[in-house]
């Protein structure tokens, strides 16, 4: 990789450890995935907040970082944590994992980088069309290439830190336009009902198309949060990060490769990610984070109804959108249902919470929460969710 | 009898042990013990083994990328490995050894390296030299 001087002055220890060793982690990566040099990026997100996911081995790379007076010189955010703040008395768990988790925060806080706790901080500021950026967290990654038209690659925790602290990024993988063409055209031959099937399918693509670079045919009209809930699932069951819903799709697609999913794939796909067809004792929706729209359509779905006494009900969103949507949330809250905030159901305590069976209308906790959480799983709509927690 | 297998370099530095080897990839977070550096993932043909002091060998990384964290700590406690050597450096290993500062050579054939035998690891020259082999059990 070429280094400005200035480069290589970081790289060679000038400012510090902490800025010596940011730069290393992206001339490595660059090196190793034939980046040609550093490229400006608008911002940064950062996974690696939560402690139950960490544990106490990432708090010590943090630590020395920010003891090393290191700080992000672009704006950068940071996934959930762990616990809701605003709820921190509910939160079943002990008051040391509660120290480690405020230091998580409080590290990074340090560091200049903003606890917005949340992995949609697209709805609290778009970054630029076509402007670069390094962001973790799969499907914050995918929707910022899909939707939001923010190149980034699929940064890990430590390397989207690195990017934080040098502003910079190598240019190599979806940072070149050459690497962000679609490479299959995917027919979908069946009609999407809801942001569940949206989901079921990106589930059932993401194993079979790896990484490759889908281009969609046949979405009629979706809504943002049906693509988000499509990207999300193929980015956890594979390694894409960059899909095209195109209404009309360009004639280089039409050339392209074609794969089919019509009913049975998709039924099929439904069936796959649901472990049991018991009452749930937990209802979650909000993975990814929910947008305004998502918040209100549940407000609107169980207005007047009644959340059973026995099932929670989680509506995950960040701390933004909470707070701004303070008469849907009023809503939600008078039917016994919980906005919470600054976590979500899959990086939390799920099993000290009392839940052993988890409904979802996100397909990608649907695929992530048997294993990182050991819960079993009921997946549906969001408004098969909401049947579900009600008791009319 | 020495053979000098010739990779890449990844983070350079010198180490000597005994190459604990495996044929399957690791992650690193959930598939370490970052207390005892005891392996810990399921179905792992390494599995119970400690990575302490050993030149680690294996196909490559996979799995979370707070695994390059967990690296970092078990160097920190002084139980990481002395080097690793993989088929093919994935980010979550190469990030990890960068930042904890441990010899690191790819393009190896793995397959060449038994479990026990003392190597030498080169990471600025991305070399890996087998000095002795381990006796075969008889």
């Amino acid at each position: 990789m070429h280094l400005t001087t200035e480069e290589e002055h970081i790289y060679d220890g000038e400012e510090g450890w902490a800025y010596q060793t940011a730069m290393r982690i992206l001339v490595k990566l660059g090196d190793l995935f034939g980046a040609t040099h550093l490229i400006p990026i608008e911002s940064a997100h950062i996974s690696g907040v939560s402690y139950k996911t960490m544990g106490d081995a990432a708090i010590e790379f943090v630590e020395a970082l920010a003891q090393a007076g290191a700080k992000a010189k672009v704006p950068s955010t940071i996934n959930p944590a762990g616990l809701d703040y605003n709820r921190l008395t509910e939160m079943p768990v002990s008051s040391k994992v509660k120290e480690k988790q405020a230091k998580i925060i409080s590290l990074y806080r340090t560091m200049g980088i903003n606890p917005i706790l949340t992995c949609t901080p697209y709805y609290i500021k778009k970054p630029a069309q076509g402007v670069h950026v390094a962001w973790a967290e799969s499907s914050t990654v995918i929707y910022a290439n899909s939707i939001l038209d923010a190149w980034t690659n699929r940064e890990g925790g430590p390397s989207a830190l690195a990017a934080a602290l040098i502003g910079k990024t190598p240019d190599y993988g979806m940072h070149r336009p050459e690497n962000r063409k679609a490479n299959i055209a995917v027919k979908v031959e069946t009609e999407l009902e809801n942001e569940a099937q949206y989901g079921a399918l990106g589930a059932y693509l993401g194993k079979t198309l790896k990484d490759k670079i889908p281009a969609f045919e046949g979405l009629a009209h979706p809504r943002e949060e049906d693509l988000k809930q499509l990207g999300a699932a193929l980015a956890s069951t594979g390694m894409t990060s960059i899909f095209y819903p195109c209404q009309s799709c360009p004639k280089s697609v039409k050339r392209l490769e074609t794969v089919r999913v019509g009913r049975d794939e998709l039924k099929e796909s439904m069936e796959s990610l649901s472990t049991t067809d018991e009452q749930p004792d937990m209802v979650y929706i909000g993975c990814p984070h929910c947008s305004f729209s998502e918040v209100k359509r549940v407000a609107e779905t169980i207005e007047g109804r009644k959340v059973k006494n026995d099932v929670k009900l989680w509506v995950c969103t960040s701390r933004y959108v909470k707070e701004r949507a303070e008469f849907d949330v009023a809503t939600i809250e008078a039917a016994g249902g919980k906005v919470v905030s600054d976590t979500c159901a899959v990086v939390t305590w799920l099993k000290k919470l009392g839940v052993d069976t988890l409904m979802t209308n996100s397909a990608k906790t649907a695929y992530y929460a048997p294993t990182m959480n050991k819960v079993k799983v009921r997946f549906g709509s969001l408004r098969e969710c909401i049947d579900a927690a009600c008791t009319r | 009898m020495k053979v000098e297998l010739k990779g890449r370099p990844i983070v350079p530095g010198l180490a000597r042990g005994k190459a604990l080897v495996s044929k399957k990839p690791l992650s690193f977070l959930g598939g370490v013990d970052p207390e005892t550096s005891i392996i810990i993932e399921k179905n792992h043909d390494l599995n119970g083994q400690e990575i302490n002091g050993n030149i680690l060998c294996f196909p490559h990384g996979h799995g979370s990328t707070v695994g390059s964290y967990v690296l970092y700590s078990l160097v920190k406690r002084g139980i990481g490995p002395k080097a690793i050597v993989n088929e093919t450096a994935d980010p979550v290993v190469v990030v990890g050894a960068v930042i904890a500062e441990v010899p690191m050579v790819d393009g190896i054939n793995i397959g060449q390296i038994g479990n026990g035998d003392v190597v030498e690891v080169n990471g600025g020259k991305g070399i890996v030299r087998i000095v002795k082999r381990k006796k075969p059990c008889i």
